[in-house]
């Protein structure tokens, strides 16, 4: 057969899709928006991930944290001196941190203490950070610094768990680009955010240890357990780990939501794919009547199927596309960011995996055209004279 | 190609639903021979296998038992695409029904064979309008098959059926549905062909057309057998 | 024009689409490597664990950081947040030695 035959039989097969315009845009409708929905979540978590990896690269290799009574609690800082000395520890330095609820815009932000400075070529820091020892001063990030309207100059009360007000000038906002790693953040020196908390001296919120070989690190890990069977060390390579399985929960979440829409269309193609009406059984009997192939027949479902699944697919993955990458996946954002009253804009750089686009469309084309073809099967393999004796 | 034989059965029997309970015999031991340029009738009342015998000749299925010969070839063991194929370059069919693909306008209608066939739309367009002239139907060739009339119907049907300019013209009871002014034209729009040198085969229990003057040929049946062949 | 052409005519323009997207994937990935090292610099002076993406607990704010032992608190079944905090998985307990399994009679 010539290229001339099979475009024949696509223009005849739109012609006829054409015929059921009603029903066939709905269809192409329906699927769009399964695709437009799969795809997003696609998008969305892939480029969570890799942003997260990319972003988390420069955590610690190991924090120490220390449980009582089944809760994380505050750890002396001096045991950083035991464990300065396991061989492969190459520094150890406290944390304090902490979450402060500000009633006043019932937000939670993030408190941490400075310890190092940034580079000074570091664009997405407006102004400075604290110095490790200073006071009376804040760097904040974008959200805390929109919820509370502040800028370089500007001045933020807290209050302490003492009961009394302290007062902080903010020396540095952190940069809208910054907002998936710093939106909630408060960074003051170390001398005030163990006053803020009241935390007793000597005492750490956790330790950050860092190796000098981090394939040691579980081995590290295994030992400092073993000298403070009270300590919980946690890997870098776990909070990897947890970020690569966050994102499958979360779009198991939305799958959820739409799994109704989901399952709407599997109904509906199987209804329409499966149940050849007799009206289109008829038509298939016509034209063997009146010289098709079984193999035409075959071809034009073919065609058929092909041109719904594969404009549905386009059309989705292009949507899916301009709403995670231009609008910031808004259609899920209220689930994703759930009660938080500071949250990060989705501005995720578009990492795109063509292996996971690949297998949204090897999922979602090819059974729908098998789904159209199998059917009508047995309606063109049937004798022509069955349409001639009516 | 004896005496000019373009189809010719030998013994032929058609079975439908084979082995189950609702078997029907519709054919049995049917032999005949259809010249090049006969027009042929098939004559007998509704169920005496005529319709049958029809689409036998038409290639529309195969035989349970016997062999049909079209221009001297065995057909009756032939894989399905070769039956098509001959289906396609020998046989016009024009169905009792009509069987016009709905929603579709005349014209393409008419263009439907040819589609799968590769022939080119522009020239397949110009055939299409040429045959719809000859039978007065070309100021309805944009029409929806639907709305027209059971006559004019047919009429695409007809252009249908020769738009692969077949050797063989069947029709099926083509006037059940007509008034007898129709009927007639449509035996004129068969004689025409009839003169063009078309074999022309039309299963029919109407006297307009098994009394028609051209008829060179009546096969008469009943309960699936020949019973009478008359030759003029 | 032919129908088929129109069709076709439509995916290339899908296609082309899909390409003009795929390359300003490229230029915005590119300017985000860029930016990710200023980002990861910032991760390493703060000494940071997480993402801030919700805050609406303390175990979705810093979900690498959760005490794992706490009662109704992570897990099983920490729905005590809906929903952000029933899509946070459980911690990984790997790095605790082997896992606790309660043998049934």
């Amino acid at each position: 057969m010539s290229l001339n035959s099979h475009l024949n039989v696509l223009d005849f097969t739109l012609l006829s899709l054409l015929r059921r315009k009603f029903k066939n845009f709905g269809i192409i409708l329906v699927f769009t928006f399964i695709v437009f929905i799969t795809g997003s979540i696609l998008f969305l978590s892939y480029s969570f991930k890799r942003e997260a990896l990319l972003i988390l690269k420069g955590s610690p290799e190991l924090i120490v944290q220390r449980m009582s009574a089944g809760r994380h609690e505050l750890i002396p800082a001096d045991i950083s001196k035991e464990i300065l000395k396991i061989p492969g520890v190459s520094g150890v330095e406290p944390r304090y941190w902490g979450y402060y609820y500000d009633p006043l815009v019932k937000a939670n932000y993030t408190i941490l203490a400075s310890s190092e400075t940034l580079p000074a070529n570091n664009h997405l820091l407006q102004g400075r950070l604290p110095g490790p020892e200073d006071k009376g001063v804040a760097a904040v990030g974008r959200g805390v610094a929109k919820a509370r309207f502040l800028d370089i100059g500007s001045s933020i009360s807290l209050l302490s768990s003492g009961g009394d007000a302290m007062d902080f000038d903010v020396v540095g906002v952190f940069e809208t680009e910054s907002e998936l790693l710093t939106a909630d953040l408060i960074v003051l020196g170390q001398p005030d955010v163990v006053r803020l908390f009241r935390m007793p001296a000597g005492m750490a919120t956790d330790l950050a240890v860092s190796v000098t070989n981090e394939t040691e690190a579980p081995v590290i890990a295994g030992k400092i357990r073993y000298i403070f069977p009270d300590t919980r060390p946690i890997l870098r390579k776990e909070i990897v780990r947890t970020y690569d399985a966050v994102f499958g929960w979360r779009s198991g979440l939305i799958l959820t939501l739409f799994a109704g829409a989901l399952v709407a269309f599997i109904i509906l193609a199987w209804d329409k794919a499966t149940g050849l009406s007799a009206e289109e059984k008829k038509e298939i009997g016509i034209l063997k009547a009146i010289g098709w192939e079984t193999s035409d027949i075959i071809e034009m479902k073919f065609w058929e199927g092909l041109v719904i699944s594969l404009s549905s697919f386009l059309l989705g993955i292009i949507l899916a596309y301009i709403h995670v990458y231009f609008f910031g996946a808004s259609v899920f954002a209220p689930a994703l960011k759930g009660w938080s009253v500071i949250y990060p804009d989705f501005r995720l750089a578009p990492f795109i995996d063509p292996y996971q686009i690949a297998m949204l469309m090897a999922l979602t084309v090819i059974p729908y055209i098998a789904s159209t073809i199998i059917p009508s099967w047995k309606a063109a393999i049937t004798d022509p004279d069955e349409v001639v004796r009516g | 190609m004896d005496n000019g034989i373009i189809i010719r059965t030998e013994n032929l029997t058609k079975y439908y639903n084979k082995g189950k309970a609702n078997e029907v015999l519709a054919t049995s031991g049917v032999s005949v021979g259809i010249r090049r340029g006969d027009f042929a009738i098939l004559k007998g009342p509704s169920g005496s296998g005529k319709t049958t015998l029809l689409s036998l000749l038409g290639c529309m299925t195969r035989p349970t038992s016997g062999s049909i010969m079209v221009e001297g070839r065995d057909i009756s063991h032939l894989p399905e695409r070769f039956l098509t194929e001959i289906r396609r370059s020998t046989c016009g069919f024009i169905f009792q029904q009509f069987h016009l693909i709905q929603g579709m306008s005349v014209l393409q209608n008419v263009m439907l064979p040819l589609y799968p066939t590769g022939a080119d739309l522009t020239k397949l367009r110009k055939k299409a309008e040429g045959l719809l002239e000859g039978l007065g139907m070309l100021k309805r060739r944009d029409f929806p098959v639907q709305g027209l009339s059971g006559g004019e119907q047919q009429r695409t049907a007809i252009a249908r059926a020769l738009i692969n300019d077949p050797e063989i013209v069947l029709a099926d009871e083509p006037t059940a549905h007509l008034d007898t002014a129709l009927s007639r034209d449509f035996m004129n729009t068969m004689k025409e062909l009839w003169e063009k040198g078309k074999t022309v085969i039309i299963a029919s229990h109407d006297p307009i057309v098994f009394e028609n003057e051209s008829a060179g040929l009546v096969v008469e049946m009943r309960d699936g057998a020949v019973k009478n062949i008359t030759r003029k | 024009m032919r129908r088929s052409t129109v069709f076709g005519l439509f995916v290339l323009l899908c296609v082309c689409c899909l390409a003009a997207l795929g390359v300003t994937s490229e230029i915005r990935v590119s300017r985000f490597l860029v930016q990710s090292r200023d980002l990861s610099g910032i991760t390493a002076a703060l000494k940071l664990t997480d993402i801030s993406f919700s805050d609406d607990a303390r175990y979705t704010r810093n979900p690498s950081q959760a005490d794992i032992f706490s009662a109704f608190q992570d897990y099983p079944g920490s729905i005590e947040h809906f929903p952000s905090g029933s899509v946070t998985p459980p911690p990984d307990f790997s790095s605790l030695g082997a896992p606790i399994t309660v043998k049934r009679r």
